[in-house]
């Protein structure tokens, strides 16, 4: 058997080969890398995850349809907790501005520490740092991602276990981001999937924290 | 509300979701959107390799679904009715464009589908070398016609039978599209692995 006949049975192939074929594949380096290259792509691309995340624009534009369209039938639920109509809640006027103090304590901190930690990374480029920066400065109002989760589970339970696996994978791929960026400096590609690795992120701490915030 | 409802806990199920949402209710929307939006979100990405276009196409497979819930009986897994439906907004939007997916002759081989060595050309094997970084920027760059049946077959684990009624060709013009493609994707990586190996 030629390379030429092998060439054109090839596409036929699924995985197994008729003897003429595997004698050929044997005295042939050229046909036998091929094969490999052909099935490390394959077995690579079947291992290719689901991370890509839409923005949270996508989830907004469905449920205004669904609602136009009449197939939501309720109102927008109230995010205000039962507990502030309870007769012995007085000082409802304090949790406010507490939250206000805290969160303005807590942006300034975070905004302070995170450009520390993005500024030591000097293989990061300019507009990566500003990105990181916003993320952080979206993500500031709790420090603790447990913290928000709580916070989410608190007024609309069903959501938590959604919102933690965002997290988690938008974590998981702005760490694989950080490293190919870590790799290559130079590689601009990379540097951009770092950069829209944080603006995901900013945007899964925006949509969780309109669920937390009052 | 039986008490089936749960009002402290931290997971609503699928099923129950199904059932919710069936009922017009928000949350439950909202709950089976977040349990399969990426898979989704990340099939339209791959195959437009446009993010604007990706997040059009899974917000129109999302209210395809919703509007038809009604509908699932559940003889079939809720994933896998939800992923068809995808497929099929994202191959219609495709013709719409005027892309053809798959040409509907059968392909005839090509030179550059045969695995002749060159004589004193310099060759190196891929396998082991692969990553995932390389492999989603090759696809991006794939012919929409080839990335479709690539992803179709090699990410998605349809069989050629099934795109061949997907895409509307034949059992073995999918074969010779996949080959096609996997070839390409040979090359983009070899090439892109050279160009690295050449920067400072």
């Amino acid at each position: 058997m030629t390379c030429d006949e092998f060439g054109r049975v090839l596409p036929e192939l699924e995985g197994g080969h008729h003897k003429e074929q595997q004698e050929h594949l044997k005295s042939c380096s050229s046909c036998s890398d091929l094969v490999s290259d052909l099935n490390a792509i394959a077995q690579q691309a079947r291992l290719l995850t689901d991370d890509h995340e839409p923005s949270p624009r996508v989830w907004n534009s469905i449920e205004i349809a669904l609602r136009q369209e009449g197939l939501i039938h309720q109102p927008r639920p109230q995010l205000v907790p039962s507990v502030a109509r309870s007769p012995r809640w007085r000082f409802a006027w304090v949790v406010p501005i507490t939250a206000a103090l805290v969160f303005g304590a807590v942006l300034l901190f975070m905004h302070q520490h995170l450009n520390n930690q993005v500024a030591q990374q000097p293989s990061v480029s300019p507009q990566v740092i500003e990105a990181a920066a916003q993320s952080s400065q979206a993500s500031a109002v709790l420090t603790d991602e447990d913290q928000l989760l709580n916070v989410i589970a608190a007024r609309a339970p069903t959501l938590r276990a959604g919102y933690e696996s965002d997290l988690r994978a938008v974590n998981a791929y702005i760490r694989d981001a950080e490293l190919s960026a870590r790799n290559d400096p130079n590689d601009q590609i990379a540097q951009q999937y770092l950069l829209n690795a944080y603006e995901q992120r900013a945007m899964v701490y925006e949509m969780a924290l309109e669920r937390a915030l009052p | 509300m039986t008490g089936a409802r749960k009002t402290q806990s931290d997971k609503l199920s699928e099923t129950e979701a199904i059932e919710r949402a069936k009922q017009g209710d928000a949350e439950a929307f909202e709950t089976l959107y977040h349990l399969h939006k990426r898979r989704v979100y990340s099939l339209c990405l791959r195959m437009t390799s446009n993010t604007a276009a990706a997040e059009d196409l899974t917000q129109e497979a999302f209210l395809q679904l919703f509007r038809k819930i009604g509908t699932f009986r559940g003889e079939s897994a809720f994933s896998t009715w939800l992923h068809r439906m995808a497929v099929n907004v994202v191959l219609m939007q495709l013709r719409k464009k005027g892309l053809a997916v798959v040409p509907l002759e059968e392909t005839i081989q090509t030179e550059e589908d045969s695995p002749r060595k060159e004589p004193g050309a310099e060759d190196s094997k891929l396998a082991g070398s692969v990553d995932r970084l390389q492999l989603e920027r090759a696809i991006a760059d794939l012919p929409p016609g080839y990335r479709a049946v690539f992803l179709l077959h090699d990410v998605e684990g349809y069989e050629h039978n099934e795109i061949a009624h997907l895409v509307g060709c034949s059992i073995g013009n999918s074969k010779s599209q996949l080959h096609k493609a996997r070839m390409k994707l040979r090359e983009l990586l070899k090439t892109s692995r050279a160009e690295k190996a050449t920067k400072p």
